[in-house]
């Protein structure tokens, strides 16, 4: 005897391939550019602050640091935000079908992955153009992708679940984004922040993520103990999503 | 019944209760009217949807469960789908389950119609391999050779109903729930359907059918019950819980039981044979009568009457 509802895991991992294509595949449909669309937002907003606060303000920032602070951003702001909804969007299902409920925020994400990963040669072409030759310290990337990686899923398993409870959560998430864009080192340097609020990219594990990314591309400089802090902290708020949406999976089909 | 049968559901005490408050408007309440909140928590909102439930389905067994709108019938369902977990109680199952609860739930109008099939597939937890084999047959029966590939937006509603209960019925669940979703699409492809499930028992599959079509209850059923206001009053033979369903309308509903009595005054006029047989049962006892004319009037051909108990 067993309780209703298990599967295998083939058949898990292949729903979420084929959540995850769908996805993709109905974003893009009818549309001539196609993927290229992904990269317009941090391509645009690249530019136009490389013009304002590189040019206009003098402070010297280049559209290459902007961009490969940009492009990560987008990634971790775009997953959150399409997961947010994902179940209350799909509730219908939820009701009538038994499955592993997780690949919905799941598929989502790993969408947005894919669609990041498939962005990165451009950013690297970008950069290698602007004369950031690749060094050995791009060997690290995948460290900080994983991590990013890692903190994209906790956070979404997290907000994806309360918002069946407490649909405020999306409007929630949305200010908390755009607070979060200013409070990670994205159009300025990390070490810029006067010393009495470096505490604030102390919390913020998205911080040295963002520094990592642009040590890396630009600098070739490997990241250091603060990515640690993160990677402690990414792996709470991955336990903590984990384990939120565990207790409250069970009433998805009552709640919505 | 085959009672030597394995037992492959076991349902034991469950109940299911709702809170009539949705939780996000809870929390409003309590930050904008914390008086009217405090008062709130004091009285009773809770909805007993399913209360104290048990029985056990062996295998191969067709098992109905009837009942007036809103008496826990589809709560129960979802709770024995796994859908939604019992606040007391459990549930618990051996052997592949599958549902028809909604059809098509999960299809996706921008794409094509192989392309949902397979999705619903591994929703149901099949594999991609098995969905791809049993694909043709699908197909087939659903009676969509030349539009499988299209996007399921050019469909029409039957045609949706059609894939979605050839997707489920080719699952080869050892147990199936089925929903009220037999009353959906054409007569031809709802003999179709049932046509479909009786060859699924046949085959030796247990199935769990929730229903207001009485009289396939009674053509199916080897055993039938009947809920009430979320309680399982009744488990039985399908014409005695049936019957028994009818005169409970019957007693909370006066149109109902106008009608049951038209139809037995038509039987009466039309049918020298029923009227000869309820001449004779009237002298017997007039409940007995009753009973026996209200079967006459589904349709029923008992001509043996049992002798009334009391």
């Amino acid at each position: 005897m067993r309780t209703p509802g298990e599967r295998s895991l083939r058949s898990s991992f292949e729903l979420v391939a084929a959540l995850t294509s769908r996805d993709l595949q109905l974003r893009y449909q009818g549309s001539v550019f196609g993927w290229a669309w992904s990269m317009a937002r941090p391509l645009a907003l690249g530019i136009i602050l490389s013009f304002a606060l590189g040019k206009v303000l003098g402070t010297g920032i280049t559209a290459e640091f902007l961009l490969a602070g940009l492009f990560p951003w987008f990634w971790f702001q775009g997953s959150i935000q399409a997961a947010t909804s994902t179940f209350v969007s799909n509730g219908g299902l939820l009701k009538k079908v038994r499955f592993p409920r997780a690949v919905l925020p799941v598929s989502v994400v790993l969408g947005n992955t894919m669609q990041f990963v498939l962005s990165l040669p451009v950013l690297a072409g970008f950069l290698i153009f602007s004369g950031h030759e690749p060094n050995l310290a791009w060997l690290a990337l995948p460290v900080v992708f994983a991590l990013q990686l890692a903190l994209i899923m906790g956070a979404a398993l997290f907000v994806a679940s309360v918002t069946v409870f407490f649909r405020d959560v999306e409007h929630i998430t949305e200010v908390v984004m755009s607070l979060l864009f200013y409070a990670t080192p994205i159009i300025y340097a990390g070490d810029r922040v006067p010393d009495s609020y470096q505490w604030v990219t102390r919390v913020n594990p998205l911080a040295p993520l963002a520094e990592g990314w642009r040590g890396i591309l630009l600098d070739g400089e490997l990241p250091g103990a603060d990515l640690a802090i993160s990677a402690g902290l990414t792996v709470v708020l991955l336990v903590a999503g984990w384990f939120t949406f565990r207790k409250l999976e069970d009433s998805f089909a009552d709640a919505i | 019944m085959p009672s030597e049968a394995p037992v492959v559901m076991s349902v034991r005490g469950v109940s299911k209760r709702f809170h009539m408050v949705v939780p996000g408007q809870e929390i409003k309440t309590t930050l904008l009217h914390p008086l009217r909140a405090w008062r709130a928590s004091h009285r009773n909102r809770d909805l007993w949807a399913v209360r104290d439930v048990s029985f056990e389905v062996v295998k191969g067994e067709f098992f109905s469960i009837i009942g007036a709108n809103g008496s826990g019938k589809s709560s129960l369902l979802r709770l024995l789908a796994g859908l939604s977990k019992p606040t007391n109680g459990s549930v618990e199952t051996t052997g592949r389950l599958s549902t028809l609860l909604e059809l098509g739930s999960g299809f996706h109008p921008q794409v094509s119609g192989r392309e949902n099939a397979i999705l619903n597939g591994l929703l149901i937890g099949m594999t991609r391999a098995e969905m791809e084999a049993l694909l043709p047959s699908i197909v087939e029966f659903a009676g969509l050779q030349e539009f499988i590939d299209q996007p399921m937006r050019t469909y029409s509603s039957g045609m949706y109903v059609r894939l979605g209960f050839a997707i489920a019925a080719f699952m080869e669940p050892e147990i199936l729930l089925v929903d009220e979703v037999l009353a959906v699409g054409d007569a031809r492809f709802q003999e179709k359907c049932y046509d479909h499930i009786a060859t699924l028992q046949r085959k030796g599959v247990t199935i769990i059918m929730v229903s207001h079509d009485l009289s396939a209850v009674e053509r199916f059923s080897d055993r039938a019950a009947l809920m009430e206001r979320g309680r399982m009053v009744l488990i039985g033979k399908p014409q005695q819980v049936v019957t028994r369903h009818i005169e409970r309308l019957a007693e909370t509903s006066p149109e109902i039981r106008r009608a049951l009595e038209d139809g037995i005054e038509e039987l009466i006029a039309t049918s020298p044979e029923a009227k000869e047989r309820f001449d004779e049962a009237l002298k017997v006892n007039p409940e007995f009568l009753r009973m026996q004319a209200e079967k006459q009037a589904r349709g029923q051909d008992d001509a043996t009457p049992e002798p009334p108990s009391g």
